[in-house]
């Protein structure tokens, strides 16, 4: 809240300067803000930033109150006097709506003079508040709510016909409301309407058409006390915000409506001039803020903040902030004061001698706890820092995009999921969920390309966001891309670009983190947004996990990324270390090793062949891996040439010569009739 | 037949010539070998007296030590002159840059991440994690902030059409734990949180650490113990640190946490606008209606409760000025990480 620092020293002035004043504030939980250092408004302004909690504190009068309890100063209320009415002239006010209203105070004045200009006083602490100077009684209205706190509004009486009636609107009820906006009411919305008509919706926003123009000769005074959940629930749902609403939501003072409407219409008179009828009230006590009784413990002050503080100490706290109590042994009856309604159990009045106390007075200390090793919780992404760690020795950058992206490029690198679209998104480009992460992949891939990086690999660990039959699924998701060169350009290394089987070896390496190579394989798969002919599943047994491809060439084109882009994606929690390993002890007997070089198929995946000989070469094969692949000169077209090596070793003995060459003429000509391999000689 | 003195003067010169190990081979052949002068020199001895013929037998075999001698020193000599020769061929230089993979980077806010979890797992907090897309009861209402409840405005929420929302704070996963784990416990959560805004300080995605202590015996005090360690260790011993009452709805006392302004160290500069403090996170005792909505015996419990925006200690210790730059991922910036 904005207010004008002279203001407040003619309600209380301790003898300190502003900058101690604000330190006293902020450290008693009234952070000043700025100090007048925003160009726009005057040195006076003081910028307090008022919690929720505190609405009393939204008024001169709060703060003032508020500063004479923290500085031990007198704090001096204006004289509020009754007006004596010099006109009989009067209006029915009823309420209905009980519950939402429980005290409306009202007055004619008549013969006002609205041409009167608005003084300079009166306009310069608005102009601190940050309040347009509009017209002398809406201006004297504001002012009384900057200084009491109280919302008022003024109606133009002669739009007003026979009575006000404080009620419930009826669905389909409009009403032009004063920033020009039309509402067609909902059938609950508080509203103040005369006999046939809506006036205003109540406590949030007066009506056009009753409003005060500058040539009003009679006005209707309103000062009511709204429940702050009735305002606050149709400030929000008209979407609509003001003053007067900011401050009934968070409570006004219930026993301040005469005091502002006597003082208002003091001003009005001395300003404006006009002839007052007498005041108007309508009040249910049952419905009104009773005070709040709490009865609080010594020991739970002590056991709660962990410092010894007196009782004299509560005593005195008690006494300065003007709450009534009476002691009982080592408890406090406390009467907390009507303007303090957030004060309700016994942790805020702790809260309240805390603060008082100060809390730089309460020691350090260090928590005692029992030293016991924790039972996991739900540490799913535990194993993530093992991934990213390898990744970056691998040479990827971790990056951390947006969850929300753009829709049209979410759709063309996921394009079958539906993504989950935000009600209110911030930007048109932030706008659904991603589904797949690897709208921030590409996006940054772009960023980076356009600022001369030429050798990219990314990844990110994130939650994606699925639609399941209505149900929204939140996958922790491990994704990354690779472009440009594979090494950095050096004398030493031949330069070439990335490929598939470079990523394919970096998933590889995730996967080994957790499984053995026989759990897990790569099979050629499908993605809308990935080449047909350069897309493979990755699989733990028959379970899916994730997907590697080359970026397809029309989502290359559409983007214009550049050539060639390796992306992936793993489910997260699909990767988990198995409970226990199994550890064989190492082999006492010499491992042999026999290659042999086929002609084959070209179509023939090389997993078919390594398949085929570890189906067919028995117990005593530990490995078999391809160290060539040729295709091209000297091959016939439609063929590749292939080299294995096969490591083959028996547990308790020696292998001879003799069964070696057995085993392999085995294989061989397996691989012959199965596969139509020759040997190539 | 030359004299002895005469075959070990030749042999001493021709091994003293020899350039390499090749014909210092042959000089020990000739020399030593079995058609040797020497060799045919002893074969003489027969037709010497007894009393010479020991005389002379050791003389031979002295000079045939002695050469032995002379070839082996030669031989080292030469071995040296190869080695030398090699190495010499051999050298490059060593200036070339190697054949080195650059390594990537951790973003700035995982190093952080893991900065506090060694924090926090020294001191027996274990970590938890809840889902970004939350329901209006654990983001609001059982964190005390009813529907309709002013503290509603403090965060600009994103909403799904469904009244769902993108978690505005961590302090969800405190409802999550207190629903499922045991007492006393002691947890933590990070993750990515939501907001609508966006400048300088703000992004509409961040990321909070929550951190929940509830036993029998919590005070204030021991939040503020807690609190000072933690920031010390993450920051240094030497950060001052400074507690204000504010409020929080799930919190009651609530406190703001400053720590001293770490660019003019409490002096006062444009950063902390001029106060030489830095608002750094919001902290309390945990309200009794959060407790009491998790079953909690509040009678016999209490707790303290702590969330810290991982992005802003990112930026204070790394002194970056811009938020937004953590979400751009420059690789010129990322790879200073």
């Amino acid at each position: 809240m904005k207010i004008s620092e002279s203001w407040l020293r003619e309600w209380v002035n301790p003898p300190l300067t502003r900058i101690e004043l604000s330190h006293i504030l902020t450290m008693a939980g009234l952070e000043v803000e700025s100090i007048g250092a925003e160009s726009s408004e005057s040195n006076d302004t003081i910028d307090i930033s008022i919690t929720p909690n505190r609405g009393d504190c939204l008024s001169v009068k709060g703060i003032a109150r508020e500063i004479a309890i923290l500085t031990n100063t007198s704090f001096k209320h204006p004289s509020i006097s009754s007006i004596q009415p010099t006109i009989k002239d009067s209006i029915p006010v009823r309420i209905t709506a009980k519950t939402d209203c429980p005290r409306y105070l009202g007055r004619i004045i008549r013969h006002v003079k609205t041409d009167t200009p608005t003084p300079e006083w009166l306009k310069e602490k608005l102009r601190c508040s940050g309040i347009r100077s509009i017209h002398p009684i809406v201006d004297i209205t504001n002012f009384i709510m900057l200084e009491l706190g109280q919302p008022m509004h003024a109606f133009d009486l002669d739009t007003i016909q026979q009575e006000i009636n404080v009620r419930r609107s009826q669905s389909g009820e409009c009403l032009t409301l004063l920033d020009g906006s039309q509402k067609e009411l909902d059938g609950e919305t508080l509203i103040i309407a005369d006999s046939n008509k809506p006036l205003a919706i109540a406590g949030v926003m007066g009506g056009m058409d009753s409003s005060v123009t500058l040539t009003t000769k009679n006005i209707f005074l309103e000062s009511a006390y709204f429940s702050s959940k009735t305002i606050a629930r149709q400030r929000q749902f008209y979407d609509l915000s003001s003053e007067s609403a900011y401050r009934f939501e968070r409570c006004i003072d219930p026993t301040i409506q005469g005091d502002a409407l006597e003082r208002a219409t003091q001003l009005i008179l001395e300003i404006v001039g006009g002839e007052a009828g007498p005041a108007i009230e309508v009040s249910n006590k049952e419905n009104l803020l009773t005070e709040c009784i709490i009865t609080l413990y010594h020991e739970n002050v002590v056991s709660v903040l962990g410092v010894a503080i007196s009782t004299g100490d509560i005593d005195n706290i008690l006494t300065a902030l003007h709450f009534q109590y009476e002691k009982k042994n080592n408890a406090w009856v406390v009467n907390v004061p009507l303007y303090r309604p957030d004060i309700s159990i016994p942790e805020d009045l702790i809260e309240e001698i805390a603060r008082l106390y100060g809390y730089e007075k309460i020691p350090a200390h260090h928590a005692i706890a029992k030293l016991e090793v924790n039972l996991p919780g739900n540490e799913q992404n535990n194993h993530s820092a093992f991934i990213r760690q390898l990744l970056v020795d691998r040479g990827y950058h971790e990056i951390i995009s947006y969850s929300f992206v753009d829709k049209p490029l979410q759709l063309l690198l996921n394009p079958e999921e539906t993504p989950y679209e935000l009600v209110n998104p911030i930007t048109a480009d932030m706008s659904v969920m991603r589904t797949n992460l690897w709208p921030g992949l590409v996006q940054t891939l772009i960023y980076n390309h356009s600022r001369q990086q030429d050798r990219i690999r990314l990844f990110e660990i994130g939650t994606c966001f699925q639609l399941r039959n209505a149900e929204i699924l939140q996958l922790s998701m491990l994704a990354g891309l690779i472009t440009g060169s594979a090494y950095h350009e050096q004398w030493g290394i031949p330069s070439r670009e990335v490929d598939f089987y470079d990523l394919k070896g970096d998933i590889e390496s995730i996967l080994h983190l957790f499984y053995r190579e026989d759990k897990y394989d790569f099979r050629l798969d499908k993605h809308l947004a990935c080449h047909p002919g350069q897309t493979a599943g990755i699989y733990i047994g028959d379970k899916k996990i994730g997907m590697i491809g080359a970026l397809h060439p029309t989502v290359i084109q559409t983007l214009d990324l550049p050539k060639n882009v390796f992306i992936y994606e793993i489910d997260l929690l699909a990767l988990r270390k198995a409970a226990t390993l199994t550890i064989h002890e190492p082999p006492k007997f010499p491992e042999i090793r026999r290659d042999i070089a086929i002609l084959i198929d070209q179509t023939i995946p090389a997993k078919a062949i390594q398949d085929t000989i570890k189906s067919h070469a028995g117990d005593w094969l530990k490995d078999v891996y391809i160290f060539d692949v040729y295709q091209g000169k000297g091959i016939a077209p439609g063929l590749k040439s292939m080299a294995l090596a096969l490591i083959l070793q028996h547990s308790t003995r020696t292998l001879i010569d003799e069964e070696v060459l057995e085993l392999m003429d085995r294989v061989m000509t397996v691989l012959k009739e199965q596969l139509g391999a020759v040997l190539r000689s | 037949m030359l004299s002895l003195e005469e075959i070990l003067k030749q042999a001493k010169s021709a091994i003293e010539t020899a350039t390499d190990l090749k014909s210092l081979e042959d000089c020990r052949v000739h020399y030593l070998g079995k058609k040797a002068k020497l060799t045919e020199y002893l074969k003489t001895l027969g037709q010497l007296s007894p009393e010479e013929r020991p005389i002379i037998g050791q003389k031979v075999n002295e000079i045939k030590q002695v050469i032995q001698q002379l070839i082996e020193t030669r031989s080292e000599i030469l071995k040296q002159k190869q080695i030398d020769i090699q190495l010499a061929e051999e050298s490059i230089d060593i200036t070339l840059p190697g054949r080195l993979f650059n390594s990537g980077s951790l973003h700035p806010i995982t190093h952080t991440c893991h900065a506090l979890r060694d924090i926090f797992t020294q001191m027996g907090f274990i970590f938890m994690e809840g889902p970004e897309i939350e329901d209006d009861y654990h983001n609001f209402t059982a964190l005390n902030v009813p529907p309709l409840h002013p503290a509603r405005a403090m965060q600009d929420t994103f909403y799904f059409p469904n009244g769902t929302l993108l978690r505005s704070q961590t302090s969800t996963v405190q409802i999550r734990a207190m629903k499922t784990m045991t007492l006393p416990l002691r947890m933590i959560a990070m993750g990515r949180v939501y907001r609508r805004d966006f400048d300088l300080t703000h992004t509409p995605m961040f990321h909070q650490l929550e951190c929940l202590m509830i036993d029998e015996n919590v005070s204030f005090a021991d939040l503020k113990g807690l609190l000072i360690q933690f920031l010390h260790a993450f920051f240094s011993p030497e950060t001052a640190v400074r507690f204000r009452p504010s409020y929080f709805p799930f919190t009651e006392p609530s406190a703001e946490v400053d720590i001293t302004c770490l660019n003019c160290k409490g002096n006062g500069c444009r950063i902390c606008k001029q106060s030489g403090w830095l608002e750094i996170l919001g902290c309390g005792m945990v309200h009794p209606n959060v407790l009491l909505g998790a079953n909690i015996d509040t009678k016999r419990y209490r707790g303290f409760a702590f969330g810290v925006g991982i992005d802003r200690l990112t930026l204070l210790k790394y002194g970056i000025a811009d938020l937004r730059t953590l979400f751009e991922n420059d690789l010129r910036f990322l790879r200073q990480f």
